[in-house]
């Protein structure tokens, strides 16, 4: 038995692989009902701020994310998306990550919105993509001051001003919640919104980056954060919607286990490997 | 002289931003509710930044241009490469910018071919490889030599749990505070955040060290 354990020491990573594939599989293809906890305090807290927006309010939604974190973003865009054409909220959404977010940002938008009956120009706007090689802080602030110099036509190429929604919005103090989804959402849009105008700012990021935010969310400078798929699971359960991120959390979990199943298996052998050692000795 | 222009620039545009953000918005009526009088120029400074960093980001491809293409004149080795990449490079330019004119479906059908076929596929796929190098990652690495590594260990499977409905269906039978996921939420907002606050006040500390000497021109890259 430790002879056999022993080899778990020095397993070859295919077999590894081998297993984590099927393990990421499986939920995908079967749906297997897990209980879902209490939403957390971050979920919650984004959850109120959507909430406290008035029906006649405007929301701006920073979608910056690509291929690369589609997996946790754009269940995080799509749940509070649906929440806010749930209550009939308008939102303007830019993109000041890569060149690329726009679109991704179109095609998981447009199908919550043709479904709510949103009409593109008087209820939600693509503004596309803002160039920020330069860096974030300038074009958050210029954006907050001047929303019609920095970007002046939308993602279809339609002159900014020539939309009705756009006609409303002209600087942050129009806005009354914004959401910055992305892989690192960054803390300037924390500094030059919130900070200088006091217009509440959420994060939706990658799981991974969430340990970073949250001083900001126990200073109480961010009003909500979504955390990887788990959060966008929990704000579907708000919402009473299960959908892509509830899917993928299941996903995640059984992911989660393969890596905890590989460290197990890892120190098992070397363990085994060790006492082998001194026996031998 | 260019390097005294340089740092004039540099000086300038710093102190624009710096004291923009500085200044108050509108002073005290009792000091003459003066409006600040560089905010208007905000807007038209980053577009201005915007432009020149747009400038900045066609550098690359003219440069990865300039060196394949001199591959395939020399006859170098990697030339047959440098030949693919730039025929992609010069098919996904015409589509792109077809496919946004409304020229015809066939630029439609292979720009989305080239994007979700191929770019978008690839990207997702390269980041979808991080599951199975963290898999073996924690098969090799996460051993537990030491008490250190051991806390660390656990935390780690503490917080794995914690964040996936996994967790909540192992402890469904446990009361409410036993629960793995109030456990990683204690994890990640007490000690986390201490250090996590530590942590940011030395990266601010270094950042604004750095960033002081580039304004002022007295770093080592501006010698």
């Amino acid at each position: 038995m430790r002879r056999w354990l022993a080899r778990l020491h020095t397993l070859n990573p295919r077999w590894l692989y081998l297993a984590t594939a099927i393990l990421l599989i499986i939920p995908l293809v079967i749906l297997i009902p897990m209980p879902r906890g209490s939403a957390s305090r971050a979920t919650r807290g984004l959850y109120d701020a959507v909430e406290a927006v008035p029906a006649d309010g405007i929301v701006m939604i920073d979608s910056s994310w690509d291929q690369g974190s589609r997996s946790e973003n754009a269940a995080q865009l799509e749940c509070v998306v649906r929440h806010l054409c749930q209550r009939r909220i308008r939102f303007v959404v830019t993109s000041l990550g890569t060149v690329f977010s726009p679109e991704f940002a179109q095609k998981t938008i447009e199908p919550i919105a043709a479904q709510a009956g949103y009409v593109y120009g008087r209820d939600w706007v693509n503004a596309g993509y803002v160039q920020s090689a330069s860096g974030l802080a300038p074009v958050i602030s210029a954006l907050a001051l001047d929303f019609h110099t920095i970007r002046q036509a939308d993602v279809r190429g339609t002159p900014i001003g020539d939309l009705p929604l756009m006609k409303e919005v002209r600087t942050i103090r129009d806005v009354r919640l914004v959401y910055v989804v992305t892989y690192a959402p960054s803390p300037e849009w924390i500094s030059f919104i919130t900070g200088q105008f006091g217009t509440p700012v959420a994060f939706g990021c990658m799981s991974m980056m969430a340990p970073n935010y949250y001083t900001y969310i126990d200073s109480k400078q961010l009003c909500g954060m979504l955390i990887g798929n788990r959060g966008a699971a929990e704000y579907e359960a708000l919402i009473r919607h299960p959908a892509l991120g509830t899917r993928l959390s299941m996903a995640a979990s059984f992911g989660n286990a393969a890596i905890i199943l590989a460290a197990i298996v890892g120190n098992l052998g070397m363990w085994a490997a060790r006492r082998a050692g001194r026996r031998g000795a | 002289m260019r390097r005294r222009a340089v740092w004039l620039i540099t000086f300038g545009g710093g102190l624009f931003f710096l004291l923009e953000f500085l200044l108050p918005a509108r002073t005290p009526d009792w000091l003459g509710g003066v409006e600040n009088p560089l905010t208007p120029f905000l807007p038209s400074a980053t577009n201005f930044l915007i432009v020149v960093s747009a400038m900045a980001v066609l550098l690359g491809p003219l440069n990865l241009v300039r060196r394949y293409l001199g591959m395939i004149v020399r006859r170098e080795q990697g030339r047959l490469e440098g030949a693919v990449f730039l025929v992609f490079l010069a098919v996904s330019i015409v589509a792109a910018s077809c496919e946004g004119a409304n020229i015809h479906r066939a630029f439609d059908t292979l720009y989305n071919a080239l994007f979700y076929g191929v770019q978008t596929a690839f990207f997702a796929s390269s980041m979808a490889l991080l599951a199975f190098y963290l898999v073996s990652a924690a098969h090799r690495a996460f051993r537990i030599n030491n008490l250190e590594a051991g806390l660390m260990m656990a935390s780690a499977v503490v917080i794995l749990l914690g964040q996936v409905p996994l967790g909540d269906w192992l402890t469904q039978g446990l009361p409410d505070a036993f629960q793995v996921r109030h456990a990683a939420q204690w994890i990640l907002a007490v000690p986390n955040t201490g250090v996590q606050r530590a942590v940011e006040i030395g990266v601010c500390g270094g950042a604004f060290a750095a960033g002081f000497r580039q304004w002022l021109g007295i770093g080592a890259a501006t010698r």
